[in-house]
This record gives structure tokens, sequence and C-alpha cells, in this order.
């Protein structure tokens, strides 16, 4: 059966997040739609992950809501797929690049089963998909770290989600990964996935994404990236200080 | 209240227990710090257990004047081991340190086991014998303390910034394994003073759970320096009037140094229980903004 | 050798039994407990098991049962104080668990000295004595063994994806406590059965020793936790013949033996050549791990 189509992925209804009993990020509004690839932009603290993390129903929302595919985060999470930053994980882990791939399936396997050939095909279809399957045997640490990023990602897309959440995936990752990384993602999005990215880089922001969330411990703005990243907003939300990206943002919103 | 904290100590050996004790719990609750700020719990655990051939065979070699010598050689082979261990970044620390541990530890049982009074040497070393101690040990534990007085003084800040920071610290030119090794010599240095007199369990106890305690308190380090060494001084102090008149007035006997480790572990448990009050309290102020 | 030669003894027999189960045991716990850097929080639940030893000891209760029943608490308490989201300010996973081993080894060592003098099988279970160790031992070892074994298997795909990346064990919305809970049980039931045979302070050889070798030699977890219980029984096997040969301690010639493994191994792969040339970018530690160590 196919899962049941909505006209929108994620819904943010005044929604405020804590983070270790602080209030991480308020007032939070809008809606990402199916197919549609949403920038999480703000300074360093600006609670982009706090509410990544609210979404995957691991942060409580204090106030307002978040709706993910018509029902609570917590109760979502089958269906929404998360990719770490590849450096929190330990390189030196004994694990096969196509192993951690599998990992994607194994919500639906299930609990005490062994991954069957249907598993194994969407793995390595799915590391095909970031262009890494003539690694499949090797070692996880010994990849690049653009490399394993896009192992990540394949998880992420061996489990077949509704909604992609990526945390800062361009972080320390070479061209030709970062190409391999948003090439992925759109094929998701062709296919229907809703997907929310956290970066800092506003370039990437405004080329790849449909919309983009400007926040700094609230929401500042959230539209296409053409309204978003503006001069104003950002010196706004970057505050004073950062005035030559904003002017950068200047450039980049022309 | 005042006679059962004081009247114990008027008996010489309740005397040198207190002197012997008070000086640890002063020496163990700084150089505590540094164990909690670097995270060497497991090390300091680690050495406890690692100085135990060292006092078989120093004992066996030439009685007990060999034990001290004999525990130094120990504690610093096993400290320098680590470091060197550690730097080749082929296991995790914890992997290596906890086999480090029990080998070292099993040498001694096999070495003991060759001998007829296997059963007391081990429960001396567990226990130590802080109330016979005498006044050549209470020189030793405090020369050993201005010894780490002086390190701490001079190599404080070096030692902090590794702790903080490694990549910064040598970045900036310092020499981390070296540091490392001075710090992991450190302790090891403390264990040995240490170890004989009160024994292992009492040891790391007295380096962790004091420091453990100011760290639940304060964020600021000085304070933090202060409140471990003061609890390590009031634990010596209670724990061991406690161990006394629990065993002359009410007939239970209580081995000393568990008694104090009892007392340091029940400041933790209060010091976390004030905490998670004061976090229930604090809560409903922020979750209504 | 005089293993063999004594092998018609029945209590070298059931010694035998013993450490081959034991060395299947721990190989294969052992391998959670290194994937996840919990070699620190499992020496703390063997001291910390030792005061439910010396309270069945004094109520006359099996020690084994004594331990078992303590360690839950312990378990319960590690469990509280860390929790699942890592340790908050101030409460370093790492300080906590030498809290609780130190507290819990002297309190042990506490209701100890209430008693005149040292029972024999109290000092047995600070250094083990595995060539005493009675039938019930065996098979509450084997039993361990059975469970313990048919639960890593059955969960293994869950317990792989939490040591590996426990954000996205979350993120995937398993139970993660629950999860955690099990793993520390089933490490407490491990540490528990092997006291009689190694004791209170060489328990965690036995399971951090053959894990952490097989890791230096192996790329993948399955590889390694076969590799870790071959090591186990042949570490027990070759340490019960050295105690019978020479006439030392088992425990301590047992693990001696662990470490002779870990250490050749530990020398062998540090050698040129070999894996290390040819791990460009993984060479940096890894950072921002929680662990429970």
């Amino acid at each position: 059966m196919p899962p049941p189509v909505h006209d929108a992925a994620i819904v943010f209804t005044h929604a405020s997040v804590a983070y270790d009993r602080f209030p991480a990020v308020e007032q939070v509004n809008g809606t990402v739609r199916p197919g549609e690839i949403v920038a999480l932009v703000g300074p360093n603290g600006a609670g982009k992950s706090s509410l990544i993390k609210a979404v995957l129903g691991l942060v409580p929302v204090v106030a307002g809501s978040i709706v993910v595919l018509g029902r609570p985060p917590a109760q979502a999470r089958r269906q929404v797929a998360y990719v770490p930053q590849a450096d929190t994980l330990d390189p030196n882990f004994p694990i096969s690049v196509a192993q951690v791939v599998l990992m994607g399936r194994y919500r639906r396997i299930g609990w005490l089963r062994p991954p069957g050939r249907a598993d194994r095909a969407a793995a390595a279809a799915a590391l095909a998909a970031v262009g890494l399957e003539h690694r499949a045997r090797d070692r996880f640490g010994l990849l690049s770290g653009g490399q394993r990023q896009r192992v990540l990602l394949a998880r992420a897309i061996a489990s077949e989600p509704a909604v992609l959440v990526l945390d800062e995936p361009f972080n320390g990752v070479d061209v030709v990964s970062q190409e391999a990384l948003l090439g992925a993602v759109r094929e998701l999005t062709a296919r229907g996935a809703a997907v929310i990215i956290s970066t800092h880089d506003l370039t990437l922001a405004q080329s790849a994404c449909d919309r983009v969330c400007l926040l700094n411990r609230r929401q500042f703005a959230f539209g296409p990236p053409a309204d978003v990243l503006t001069p104003p907003l950002l010196r706004q939300a970057y505050g004073g200080a950062a005035l030559e990206l904003a002017d950068h943002g200047l450039i980049l919103a022309r | 209240m005042t006679d059962l904290l004081i009247e114990p100590f008027g008996a010489p050996y309740m005397a040198r227990a207190l002197v012997e004790g008070l000086i640890l719990g002063a020496l163990c609750g700084a150089v505590g710090v540094y164990v909690l700020v670097r995270r060497l719990a497991f090390l300091a655990d680690a050495i406890t257990h690692t100085v135990f051939p060292g006092v078989v065979i120093g004992f066996l070699v030439s009685g007990q004047s060999g034990i001290v010598p004999g525990a130094l050689v120990c504690a610093v082979l096993a400290a320098g081991l680590f470091t060197l261990v550690t730097s080749t970044d082929r296991v995790s620390d914890d992997a290596t340190l906890a086999v480090l541990l029990t080998s070292f530890f099993a040498l001694g049982v096999v070495l003991v086991s060759r001998q007829r009074s296997y059963t007391a040497d081990l429960t001396a070393f567990l226990f130590g014998h802080i109330l016979t101690i005498d006044r050549s040990d209470i020189l030793v534990t405090a020369a050993v303390a201005v010894l780490a007085v002086l390190v701490l003084l001079a190599l404080g800040r070096p030692l902090l910034a590794g702790a903080f920071d490694r990549e910064w610290a040598r970045a900036a030119g310092y020499r981390i394994t070296l540091l490392d090794l001075v710090g992991n010599m450190l302790i090891a240095l403390v264990v040995v003073a240490a170890v004989q007199a009160v024994g292992t369990v009492l040891v790391i106890a007295m380096l962790v759970v004091p420091a453990a305690t100011a760290r639940l308190v304060s964020d600021r380090l000085p304070v933090i320096v202060a409140v471990a060494m003061g609890l390590g001084l009031l634990g010596a102090w209670w724990g061991l009037a406690a161990s006394y008149s629990a065993s002359i007035d009410h007939g239970v006997r209580l081995s000393a140094g568990a008694t104090i480790v009892l007392v340091l572990v029940a400041g933790y448990a209060l010091a976390l229980l004030g905490r998670v009050a004061h976090r229930a309290l604090a809560r409903p102020a922020t979750a209504t903004r | 050798m005089t293993l063999f030669g004594s092998l018609g003894d029945g209590y070298v027999r059931r010694a035998l039994l013993e450490v081959v189960l034991l060395g299947v045991l721990c190989g294969a716990v052992g391998v959670q407990v290194v994937l996840r850097r919990l070699a620190f929080l499992t020496t703390a639940l063997t001291h910390a098991t030792f005061p439910g030893v010396v309270l069945a000891s004094l109520l006359g209760i099996g020690l084994v049962l004594g331990a078992g029943l303590f360690g839950v608490l312990v378990v319960a308490v590690v469990a509280m104080l860390t929790g699942t989201r890592g340790a908050g300010r101030g409460r370093e996973t790492s300080s906590v668990t030498a809290v609780v081993l130190a507290g819990g080894f002297a309190l042990g060592l506490a209701l100890m000295s209430t008693r005149d003098g040292f029972s024999r099988d109290l000092t047995a279970f600070l250094v083990g004595s595995v060539l005493t160790v009675s039938p019930s031992d065996i098979v509450a070892t084997a039993v361990t063994t059975v469970c313990v074994l048919g639960l890593l298997a059955g969960l293994r795909k869950e317990l792989l994806l939490g040591a590996f990346d426990p954000g996205a064990l979350a993120a995937a919305g398993y139970p993660v406590r629950a999860l955690d809970l099990v793993l520390l049980l089933m490490i407490e039931a491990t540490v528990v059965t092997s006291l009689p045979a190694v004791g209170t302070i060489m328990a965690v050889a036995l399971i951090v020793g053959p894990a952490a070798t097989a890791r230096l030699w192996c790329s993948g977890a399955g590889t390694m936790t076969a590799v870790a219980m071959v090591i186990g029984v042949l570490s027990g096997v070759v340490g019960l013949a050295v105690s019978e040969q020479w006439n030392v301690a088992a425990g301590g010639a047992i693990v001696l033996t662990v470490a002779a493994f870990f250490t050749v191994s530990l020398v062998a792969r540090s050698l040129p050549r070999g894996e290390s040339a040819m791990r460009p970018a993984a060479q940096e530690k890894s950072v921002g791990r929680p662990t429970y160590s």
C-alpha cells in the first residue's frame, strides 16, 4: 500500500522548541510541502539543530505545534529519515559501507528478523544513487568525510522516507560529494519526499533550495530564497556585526 | 556533637590517622579536579589496581620498606605504558585501561598466590591500615603532597590548557604527550603515597568523589578546587569519627577507610539531590515562557 | 601437560567447562562493551556488585543470587543517573561511574568489616577461584550464556545501529532507553556469572580483553564477535593449563593470558605497514561521540 498523500509534509504552527530546559527557538510558522527542499538558515546557536531534533520528535515542542505527515513528530518517525553529520561518528568503528546503508532498512525489517534479499537490493540501489556502489565492501572509516556523508544519505534513502532531514550535510564536504549529495536529494524530491536541510551556506540555500526558513532564536522569515535572503532580513537575523555577511547576501539576492 | 567529632582523636593512633586523612583529603581534592576535567577517573582507578604487583614484589624483596618503592615503580610503569599506548590511537583508551588494570592486578594475584597468607595480603591492599599508620608513612604522604602542590603550581596552566583543548595546546607549542605523562605521573604519585596507608578503594574515592561533588556545586574552576579540597578534609574527619563511634560506642566494627568513602559518597548524593530539586524548581519558570 | 594429566579429576573438568562457557559468553558481550566504550562502566558494575555478594553471605542466601539481585539495583541506579541523553553538566558519566564504583566497593568492604574475619568464599569472590566452581555455578553460566547469546543474536541489528549511531537509533523511533537497559542487564548478568571463576576485580578482563584484541584484527562486527569468542575460550583454557602446570591462581593466569593476546596483537598491528598506512582521514580522534565511559 502506498503511503497516504499529504498536501503538507510538515506544518509548524507557532512552534517553540526547548532544549535542555532552555527555549531554543520560538514562533516558527510555515509549511513544508512534499517534493520541496527547505533550507534552515541562521547563525550558530540559532536553534537550527533543536528545530531539526523537534521534527524528529527528540526534543519537546513546548508551545504551538509541529505536525509531521499529519501526526505528532514522535509517531511519524518510521517515515522520516535523518542524516546526521558524518564527523560525529566513530571513524574506527568496524563496519562496512554496505552495512551502514542496510541500517536504513532496519525499521522496515522489524525486530528479530534478518535482512532479506529485497532489503539488500534496496540498500545497493540507494548506495548507487549517491555514486558509491564501488565502495560497498570498504570499511566506513576509510572513506573521506564527503563520502561518509553520502553513505549516510544513502542509508536515509534506503528507508524510502516521506520526509528527509539533513543536519549540516555540507560541512567540510568536497565539491564532488556536494554535487552527488544534492543530486540524490533531488531524486528523492522528484519522488515526492519533503526535505529539510540545515546549513550555514547561504549560496547553497539560494541555489539549491525551494524555500528558506531564516532563524535566530525565533523565525525571521519563511519563503522563497529571493524574498528571504535579503540584506535587511539577514542583517536582522545575524545582527549588526555581520554586515559583511549581509552584503554577501545582497550579492546573492540579485 | 562536638564530643562525637573531637573526642575520638584524643588517642594518638586516631590523631595520626586524622593527620594522614586530612593531608590526603586536601591533596586528592586538588589532584582530583585534574582527574575530573581530563576525565581520567578510569585511569586513577586503574593505577590504584596496577600498584598491587609492585606492593607484592616490594614486600618479597625487602619487606615492609620495599612496598613504597615497589608500588612507585609499578605505578610509573603503568602510567608510562598507558600514555604510550593511547598516543598510538589504535584502540580506544578505556579498553586499553581495562586490560592494563586487570593484567597488572592479575600479576599481583598470581605472585601472591604462591605465598602462604594470600587472603591477608589482599585485604590489607584493599583496605589499607589507616589506624595503624606511623610517623614515616605520614612523612611520605606529606612529601608527596608538597611535590604535587609544586607541580600543580608550576604546570597548572599548561595542564589545564591541555585538558581543555588538546589541539589548541598542541598548536600553542605545548608538548601534549609530555604534559599527559606529567599529569598521569602526578596521579600515580598520589596513588602510591596513599594506597598502602588507606587502601585502593579509598584512594580512588578520594580522588574522584570530592571533585565530582564540587563540580555539581559550581561551574568555576577555583571554586571547584576549593570545594573539593574542603570536602576531602571533611570526609576524612567525619568518616574517621563515624567509624570510631560505630566501633566504640555501638559495637559495630566499621572499616575506617570504607566509612570515609561512604561519607564522601553521601555528600555526592546530597549534592545530586540538591541539583535535581533546583532543576525541578527552575523548570516551570522556563516552560511557561 | 599437567592439565591433560589431571583431566580425570572432576574439579578440573568442571573448571574447563566453566572457562569455555565463560570465554564464549564474555567474548560476545565484550564486543558490545568495546564498541560502545563501556569498559569503565563494566568495571564499575563488577565493583558495585560486590556489596551484593557480602550481603548474600551475611543473610545466608546464594552468593550469585545476591550478586545478581544487587546488580539489577546497581544497573537501575546507573541508568537513572546517566540516562540516554548522556551526561548533563557536572554529571560527566565518567565521574558518575567512578562514584558508583567507589561507593559500591566501599559499601561491600564496610559490610565485610562488620564481620569477624573474612570468610574464604568472600575472598574467592574478590579474585575468583575457578577450580572450586560448583555444578550449579556451571548450570547458571550455561543458562546465562544461552539467554545472552540469544538476545545478542535477536537484537543484533538494533544493537549494531545503537553502537554505531545512537542518534539515528533514537531518530528512527526505537525505544532507546529500553535497549540500553537490556544491554546493561546483559553485561551485568555476564559480570555476575563470571564472578565465581575470575572474581570481582578481574572479571572485566575476560569481557573487555578478547573483544579489544579482536577489534585490532577485524573490520566487521560479526567477525569481531567470532574472533572474540575464540580468544576468550583460548585464554580460559591456556590460563587454566598454566595454573595447573605451575600451581598459581587460575583467575590471575587466565587474565594474564588475555593480556598476552592483547599485547601481542597490539604490537603486531602497530608495526609499520598494514592498514594504518592506508587510513588517510580516519586518523583524527573520534569526536563528540556519546559514551558511558
